[in-house]
Formats: C-alpha cells, structure tokens, sequence
C-alpha cells in the first residue's frame, strides 16, 4: 500500500524561472496501440518532466500524441514501456485500487467538455472528489475557490441551468478542491467562446501563480498556450520543442515550423485544426 | 431504410437481448399454455374415446341438480332403471348392451396410504364380462366381492401387483380384497384411481336401488349410430319415454369433450392472465430500451432526416426492428414454451398424472404466438418510434440536449383514473350490496392502471423518500444513485412497473389469504362446539366409519353433516334445476351440542317437525319469508316444507339446513356427501382419550382425519397456503421479468452514462462505490416498485372484507411478516439485478469512458 497522506505542504511561492523539482516526470515513455502490421507508435519515447508550480501546455499538431501523453501521465491509459512518477509515485507499477486512489487524492481533472455530474448541484459537483474520498470539506478553502471562480451565486444550479463557461470554473473549482499534486486539463476552453476562455485560463494561471498549484494543460490554440509558463511541443510521439514564457507568436513560429518539416507526416491526417476562436 | 433499420439491429444486438428475452418469457408462457391444453384436451378426449365406445347411449331424460360422481363430466341427469339395459340388448340391431355402474371407491395401496392423485377422482367401476372397451392384460376379471382389477396406471401407482391382498373402502365400508387382474383402458386416464369390480359387487355398491346414469348400448356390425338410436326409440316408450332417453355415441362423446373444454378453460384463463401479465410487463422493457436507444441515437435520426429520409421512414425503420426483436424473440419463447410444457408434463408423470401423447406445436399456436410477441413489440416501440421521427435535421449538428417531457399530461390522466378508482372502492365500502363486486373489480382496475401512469410523478416526488436512508448512511454514493434514479422518472417508473404489478398482486393474494384464514378461524371459534371432527380427505365420509365411532363407549354422541344438491322452489318460483341449491341436513340434536348457529328469526327446533332452516342471504336473495312453503322434488313427486328458522351462520356454507330426516327423503343417496362427523365425547373421558379412540377407528379407512378445532384452523390454513403457493409460483415469473427490466434499464443507463462514468472515475471514484451507486439505484427501483405495489394490493384487499362479507371472509387480517419479507425480497432483487450491470460498469476502462464519443 502507499501510504499517502495530506501532509503534503501546499505551495504558496511562486517561481516561474527555476522549477524547484519535478511535480510529474516520464522517462522513455512509449505507447503503442494495436498489434503487429497495425500497430500505431502514439509516443515514441518521450522523457519529460513537468516543473512544480508550473502551467505547462503540451502542444501540436492532432495525431502528435499531446493527449496520450496527457492519459499516460494521468494513469488513465496503460504505458508500453518506460516509467511515469507523479510527485514521487510510480504511477506505472500501481494497480487500480492504487490508480483510483492516486486519482482521488493527487489528481485533479478538467476535461474539454462532460465535465460534470448532471444530477448534481454546482457546489455538490466540486465537493465530488472529497465525497467521494470521504474526505471533510475546508470550507474556507471552498470559499476561497467559489469566489476566485466567482460562482458564489451560482452554487445550488445545476449543469443545465448553467453556461458552458461557468461549466467549466465549476470544473476548475472541483480539481482545485481536492488540493491536488497536480492538475491535468485537456483542451479546457475548446467548447469555450473567447471571453469565457479568457476567464478560466487567468483563473487558472492564477492558482499557479497564487497558490503554487501545478497544472498540465493540453491545448492545440496557441492564444491559450500564452497562459504558461512552458510550453512543449510534440510531433509524431516525439517531444519536439520546448518555449519558455511563450508569446502568441513564439508559439506561432514553432508551430509553423513543425509543419514545414514533413519529415514523418504519412500517416498524419491533420490539417484540421479548428479555427481559432470560434 | 430497412437495411439500415437491420443493420443496427446487429450493431446494438446487446441492447435488445433483453428485450428479446423478455419477449421470448412472455411468448414461452402464452404458446406453453396452448401447447399445454392442446396436450390436456387430447389426454381427456383420449380417454373420452377409449372409454365411451358405444354406439348409442340411454340416459335420464332430466337434468338434475348435483356433480357427477365420478368427475368426468359436468352435468347429471336422472337415473334410468339398470334392468333397462336387458330389454334394450333384446331390441333390433343391438349387439349388447350394459348399465354403466360407477361411484367412488377408495384403494389402499402398497404402503397402506390411499391411493389418489393431486385432485384426479377415483372411482369403481362394474367390469361386464363381454365388454369389448377394456382388455385384461394380466391376471382375470374380478368375480365377487373379494376381488379387484386395477387399470395399468393405478396398479403402477398403488405400487400392488396382481395377487397381492390390500383393502378398498367401497360404498361406505371396509374391504379386504384381492388384485386378481391388471386392466388397459387403451390411453392414460390422466391420474384417475381406477378399480374394477364384478357387476354384481358393483351393483350392491353403487346402485343399490337399481338405477344407474347410463346405459352403453353397442351394435350389430353394419347398423349405424343412428339406425341405432330408432332401434331403441320403441323400447323407450310410455313411461320410459319420460324417464330415458337414447342418443348417438358421437353425441354422447361430443358433449364430454364440450365439457372437458369448459373444465380446463378455466385453469387455461388463470394461466393466460398470467401470460398476458408477463407480456405487458415485457412491453415496458421493449418501451424503454428503444426510448434510450432513440434518445442516444438522435443524432444519427437528424443525419438520416438531413439526408432526406422522411419522418415516415424513421417512424418504420425503428418499427422494423421492433417487429425483428419481436419475431426472434417469439421464436425463442415458442421454443421456451415447449421446454416449458416438457417440464410440466415430467412434474405431472411426478405426482401420477400421465399426460398422452408428444407435445404438440400446431400452426395456430405458432402463429398466434408470433403475431403476439411482434404485436406487443411494435406497439411498444411505437411511442419512441414516434419521437424519433420528429427528429429535427438540426439536432444532427447541435449538442446533445435531451430535455425530459413533461409529465403533466400523464399525471391528470393517471390522478383522474386513481381517483375514479378509488371513489368505485370507498363506494363499495359504503354500500357493498349494490353489485359491489363489480366496484371494486372496476375500482382495482382502474387504481391500478392508475398508479402506473402516476408512477413517473411518484418516482420524483416520493423516491427522495425511500432514497433517504442511502442518501444519509452510503455518502456520497446514495445522492448519486438517488440523483440517477429520478433523473428520468419514466424510465424509473417503466422499470419499476413490473414489480409494482406482481407485488399487488402477491400482496392483495397475501391480505387476502390471512383474512381467510383469520375468517375461518373466528368462524369456527364461534360455532364449533364438538370435540372432534372426523372429514375424509376423499371429501367422503364411509358411512361404516359413522357405526364404528358410535360403538365407541368413549363417544357420547356423533352427529353426522351431510349435504346433497337440490332444486328448492320457493312461492311464486318456477323449478329450475339449472340452479340447485346445497341442502345440508343435520340430526336436530346436533344444534347447540356440535354446532352453535345464530338464528335471525324462527327457532331451530321446528327442524324436528319437517320444517326447514335458510340463511338470511338467500332469503334476501329469493324473497323468502319465515313460514313460507318451499317444494323440493323427491322420488315420490315433490314435497314442501315451511321455513321454520331464518339462520345467520358462516360455520355452514349452504343456503338451506333441514333435519337428517328429512334430508334423507329429498336427496337421493347417490347424491349425498358425508362431509363431516361431529363427536362429543362422553362425560369422564379426556381429549386425548377420545382422540386416540377416533384415530384408532379413522386410521382403518385410510383416508379419514381426526381434528379438532386447532387442527381444523391449522387445515383451512394449510389449504389456503396451497393456493398461494401456486399464486406465489406464477408471480415468481413476474419477479423474473421485473429482474430482466432493471438488468435492461441498468445496463442501457450504463452505455448512456459512459462518460459520466468515467468522469466520476477520473475524480477518483473507485470500482466499488461504482458498483455500489448502481446496486442502490437498482435497489431503489425495485423497492420502490414493490412499496407501491404492496400498498395498492393491500388497499384493494383491505377492501374485500367488508363487500364479501357474505362469502364468509369476515376478518380482515393483514400478515405484517410477509409483507416485510416481500420488502426484503424486493432489495434482493435489486442487488440481484444490478451485479451484471454493476460488474459492466465497473470494468469500463476509465480513458474509454472519458474518451468515448
């Protein structure tokens, strides 16, 4: 059993220049789905490490292998071979009692959309992960969050009585809660119009900023990218670049440059990359 | 669009198991039942064959009031004199002809028990020498009064063998007799006992005055049935003409075979509602899972529709597979219902009764059962179907929004039905003689068909109710699982249908049979003052039982109950001997000895002067009065009697109580019951001591028990147990449906919640507590369903009392312990029915469930 704990001390600095130790690391990460003729290379070694108190975006073209990489990380999908530590457990060696455990107390999750239980108020949705761990509520940090979210008058809604971007700062909120190692969001703004993007990616980098919170972050809109610290990118299952403090158009010109190199686009079928912005 | 239609057949085959099943149940049930009277028909008729080979019959010309002796046929006419039988073998065209002597006759088998089987008659029978319809397979006829021949199948049951002694209890006595032959009737006789015995013994016992029922009549090669039948006519002449009467033997057999269709359309009715329960339920299932199907499918209707596919043709292309999972299931259940009726006809060979002949599949019986399962398929699947077709093309591009209907249509229909419903059962409260039975038949009905279409508002407004004990002790798994549950009550209420109508009626079958049981009991509490009570289990009496019990020096007195049918004309009435009436005679000292009655007016001691007693509710019925004169028929023209006492009483279920004298002069003793032997010990001698001398008399008839009071209550509880064993069985089915209905829902609510699933995974929910979300939601359902179910069948059965008062149902009593059990059974059931889908649920991969599209 590992024996985990809340002792963990919550990180209220904030570095942006030097990552102090890694939150998540990889090392020769591969995954392959299907077998023999059919097999398909998702990630083709990847060593990685996700600095703590960081946002880190992982970027790239579809088909690059960002979300893989974002499952292996999180212990939702099986890795081929090498090895996943989540803030100093292997997360390759546990089994699904450990996995669920690792999930419930270190993780937090945000997906693109989905997000939450429909049969749920919005304050029960973020309590989720504690219910569910049977853990007390820190009221105040519930507070806390509620107002940094600004969902205080929203609380006792339901998911369809609320708008797509509140959906998602309820989202933010219940993978906030949980005082998690690390937070991984998967393309949190892709069902988000611009403002409300805006909204929810500042409210997010300010939980790194603010509360020393680590969060990976799946993206394909460079815009979003800009609210990193890090930005990496990926190609064919290869970490291909890496952008320090990125700006709109750094992001811009590794991009165009990986798609000016060809070099292994044969299975690719990208090119539809959605317009950003909606 | 039919291509299309099929193929998503295939691709979603798991989704319609269930429906298939359920399906298949029902149909297995309705082609079963077909199967099952096709094969009791042809035993019956079969034995109606091979044992009225005659070419002509002479029977009474009158029907009169009673049952058959021998139970093979419904109606008794009057007897015709045996001696007919020799002038009619002297006439024109006539080969021989034979007075058909029968009664009942009890046969002590091998292990010194009664041979009988569940509810087949045993009688004895005159074997004529010359008669052509039996062959003696083993061992010789029977000749005098010490010997028996048995038929093959009774003597396999008896477990005797040709040559061994045993006893026969045969018209009221004992006998020890010998098996000297084994006799074929030719066809299995469906587990009737029976013995023969040689004419002149059979005579002595069963028609003793010389009359009998029939008179089988055979030809001379080359005359015709009814060339026959003139033959006779002027041997049938002057008074005989009155008396008897000659028909065809195809006649005569035509008219058993219309009696025994009668006799088993009535178990066949009991079998059919059950069948058409199962498949009501069963359309419930289909119901739903083409509405989840449609609702997860939306998006590929408004691809079809914005391809140019007309709401028509969505409308057919889910009706096709509706008729498809119909089809097939029926198919299924046809083979089921064959199975079935294998298993059957084993538990029937079981318990002695042999049934001829392969198990038939008929054209009709196929068809009929395709047709119904497609039929209630279709229909089901029409409203879905329906919605599916109003599909927009636009709802092919937008999120998926499924909005839930309102309810409100349904619920003032529902409120409207249950209020009427109820309204018919609080009248018939308030004035049960106004055809209350009707009322509350109607009120039942109509509460019922009520609640169903409440059951999606109860399942919102009252479900949080029953969730609160999850909600408060299984945190946080209980809101979830109760947030699930009402998220769309329909679907809930559809699934919980099937256990709401089974517990109803498990529940009102319950109340139903403790008041019984209750009933009798005070009944018998009040007005049994004797000691001990001898009944036989024949329904019989010997009366050479009667003899030995007054020898006892320990027996004071012993009064012995009788009842006999007869045709009672009060003034003003016309004789119908449709409408016979149970006469019940007693000795007048047995008033206030053996039996307390309450009388209303009149005394009961006018009995001894010719006089008669009637029970207030056929007085009512019939308009009689106290001094009226009512006429009886009797051998010697009719006689009258005034009604001396107008009695009140449930301890004797006829409506007319006379003398045993006079009893005597107006029921013919081959009409006559011994029901009861009612002792009173003699001073001095203790309970047990007469018990054991009553045992000791008893035990020699075999078929006779002991009882007092305490047994007598325990015995109409047992009996009344028995029928709701039966009831219990048959409801088992409803039980196994409601089981496949929430398996169904459970696991199509699965694949519809996928990624919800796997969101709740991914924040951390584990393998178990998902389990245990989907085991309460299952849980609540079924408890739901049988909380509603139970109080509706109660509240109907809580009624009955009070509007069939006069059937001697008195006492209502409601059995608290099984309706707790029926509560426990139903949290079974829900933990039963959620382990597949629970275990589904629970292997879903969580990046399969996040990722799923």
């Amino acid at each position: 059993m590992t024996s985990i704990s809340n002792t963990k001390p919550h990180y209220m600095r904030s570095t942006t220049a030097i990552p102090s130790s890694a939150i998540a690391s990889a090392r020769g990460l591969v995954k392959t789905y299907g077998k023999g003729d059919t097999a398909v290379q998702a990630l083709a070694g990847i060593d990685v490490d996700f600095t703590r108190g960081e946002l880190t975006a992982i970027m790239g073209p579809s088909g690059s292998g960002k979300s893989t990489l974002m499952h292996c990380m999180a212990g939702l999908d099986t890795v081929t071979s090498g090895s996943v530590v989540i803030d100093g457990e292997d997360v390759g060696r546990m089994n699904q009692r450990q996995l669920t455990k690792l999930r419930r107390t270190r993780l937090g999750f945000i997906f693109q959309a989905f997000n939450l239980v429909p049969t749920l108020t919005a304050a029960e949705n973020i309590t989720l992960p504690l219910d569910i761990a049977r853990r007390p509520v820190d009221r105040a940090h519930f507070e806390a969050i509620v107002a940094a979210v600004r969902l205080e008058t929203r609380l006792h809604h339901r998911p369809s009585e609320l708008s797509g971007g509140q959906q998602q700062r309820v989202a933010c909120a219940r993978a906030l809660v949980a005082k998690p190692a690390v937070i991984f969001a998967d393309e949190p703004t892709g069902n988000l119009d611009s403002r409300s993007s805006a909204e929810l990616l500042g409210f997010l980098r300010r939980s790194v900023d603010d509360l020393g919170q680590s969060v990976v972050m799946v993206t394909h809109d460079p815009r979003v990218a800009t609210y990193a610290h890090r930005v990496l990118f990926l190609a064919d299952g290869r970490l291909v670049g890496e952008i320090i403090n990125p700006t709109q158009a750094s992001v811009l010109e590794v991009l165009g440059r990986l798609d000016a190199t060809p070099a292994t686009d044969a299975g690719d079928d990208s090119g539809v990359l959605a317009p950003i912005g909606f | 669009m039919r291509r299309v239609a099929l193929r998503g057949i295939r691709a979603h085959l798991v989704r319609f198991i269930l429906s298939i099943l359920a399906v298949a149940l029902g149909v297995a049930f309705v082609s079963g039942t077909f199967s099952l009277r096709t094969m009791m028909t042809s035993t019956f008729s079969g034995i109606v064959e091979s044992s009225m080979l005659g070419d002509a019959y002479v029977r009474g010309t009158e029907p009169v009031a009673g049952s058959s002796t021998t139970g093979t046929t419904g109606e008794t006419r009057n007897t015709v004199p045996a001696s007919l039988a020799t002038q009619i073998a002297e006439g024109h065209g006539v080969a021989k002809a034979f007075a058909e002597i029968s009664g009942p006759i009890v046969l002590v088998g091998k292990d010194g028990t009664a041979v009988q089987s569940t509810r087949s008659p045993s009688f004895g029978m005159a074997l004529h020498p010359n008669d052509t319809t039996v062959t003696v397979v083993a061992g010789a006829a029977p000749s005098g009064p010490t010997e028996v021949a048995l038929e093959s199948a009774t003597l396999e049951s008896s477990g005797l063998a040709v040559g061994d002694q045993t006893k026969v209890v045969v018209a009221g006595v004992i006998r020890s007799v010998q098996v000297t032959g084994e006799i074929s009737l030719g066809t299995p006789m469906a587990g009737a006992t029976i013995v023969f015995l040689d004419v002149a013994t059979a005579t002595a016992a069963y028609a003793a005055d010389g009359m009998v029922a029939t008179i089988a009549v055979y030809a001379n090669p080359g005359v015709s049935e009814a060339d026959l039948v003139e033959n006779l006519t002027p041997v049938l002449v002057g008074d005989k003409a009155a008396l008897a009467e000659a028909l065809t033997g195809d006649a005569m057999r035509a008219e058993a075979r219309t009696d025994i269709d009668s006799q088993l359309g009535f178990v066949l009715t009991f079998m059919l509602v059950f069948a058409g329960i199962s498949l009501f339920v069963g359309a419930f299932i289909i119901s739903n899972t083409f509405s989840m199907l449609v609702r997860q499918r939306t998006r590929e209707f408004a691809l079809l529709r914005s391809v140019g596919a007309s709401p028509t043709q969505v409308f057919a292309s889910i009706l096709i597979q509706a008729a498809a999972v119909g089809l097939l299931g029926s198919a299924i259940g046809i083979g089921g219902g064959l199975g079935l009726v294998s298993l059957l006809r084993v538990g029937f060979a079981q318990v002695g009764m042999d049934l001829s002949g392969s198990i038939p599949v008929d054209a009709p019986t196929v068809i009929i059962s395709l047709l119904m399962g497609t039929v209630v398929a279709v229909v089901a699947a029409a409203f879905p179907a329906r919605r599916a077709a109003l599909t927009a093309p636009i709802e092919a591009m937008r999120e998926a929004t499924t909005t839930e209907r309102s309810l409100l249509a349904r619920t003032i229909i529902g409120g409207v039905f249950t209020a009427t419903g109820a309204a018919g059962l609080v009248a018939a409260l308030i004035a049960p003689e106004d055809g209350g039975s009707v009322m509350v038949g109607v009120g039942a009905g109509l509460v019922m068909l009520g609640t169903l279409l409440l059951a999606p508002f109860l399942v919102r407004h009252t479900l949080g109710v029953l969730a609160a004990v999850f909600v408060a002790t299984v945190r946080p798994l209980g809101r979830l699982a109760r947030g699930n549950v009402v998220r769309n009550p329909r679907r809930t209420a559809n699934t919980a249908s099937a256990l709401m109508i089974g517990m109803a009626l498990v529940g009102a079958a319950s109340v139903l049979a403790a008041s019984a049981t209750a009933s009798t009991r005070a009944i018998v509490d009040d007005g049994w003052s004797s000691d001990f009570s001898i009944q036989s289990a024949t329904g019989n009496v010997p009366i050479g039982a009667v003899a030995d019990t007054r020898a006892l020096a320990s027996v004071n007195a012993v009064d012995v109950l009788t009842y006999g049918p007869a045709v009672a004309t009060g003034p003003g009435e016309t004789a119908s001997a449709e409408n016979p009436l149970w006469v019940v005679g007693l000795p007048v000292g047995a008033f206030g000895r053996s039996v307390t009655i309450d009388t209303v007016t009149g005394a009961l001691d006018t009995l001894a002067h010719g006089q008669i007693a009637v029970q207030k509710a056929i007085a009512t019925d019939r308009g009689w009065h106290l001094g009226d004169e009512v006429t009886f028929p009797s051998r010697t023209g009719t006689i009258s009697a005034r009604i001396g006492a107008i009695v009140d009483t449930r301890l004797i279920g006829s409506p007319i109580i006379v003398s045993d004298v006079f009893f005597a002069t107006i029921i013919e003793p081959a009409q006559t019951t011994v029901e009861d032997l009612l002792i009173t010990g003699a001073p001095g001698v203790t309970a047990a001591e007469l018990r054991a001398d009553l045992t000791d008399v008893a035990s020699s008839y075999v078929v006779l028990s002991v009882l007092d009071t305490e047994d007598f209550a325990a015995q109409i509880a047992s009996q009344v147990n028995q029928i709701l064993l039966i009831l219990y069985a048959l409801l088992g089915l409803s039980i196994i449906i409601a089981i496949l209905g929430i398996v169904n829902t459970l696991a199509l609510s699965v694949i519809e919640r996928t990624r919800e699933i796997g969101l709740m995974r991914a924040v951390g929910l584990g393998r178990l507590q998902l389990a245990g979300i989907i085991t309460i939601e299952s849980v609540l359902t079924a408890v739901f369903g049988t909380v509603i179910g139970v109080v509706l069948g109660v509240a109907v059965a809580a009624v009955m009392p009070t509007v069939f008062d006069g059937v001697g149902l008195t006492t209502l009593a409601i059995p608290w312990v099984q309706l707790a059990g029926m509560l426990v059974l139903a949290v079974v059931v829900g933990v039963l029915a959620a382990l597949w889908p629970a275990s589904r649920a629970a292997r879903l991969p969580v990046l399969d469930a996040v990722a799923s599209d």
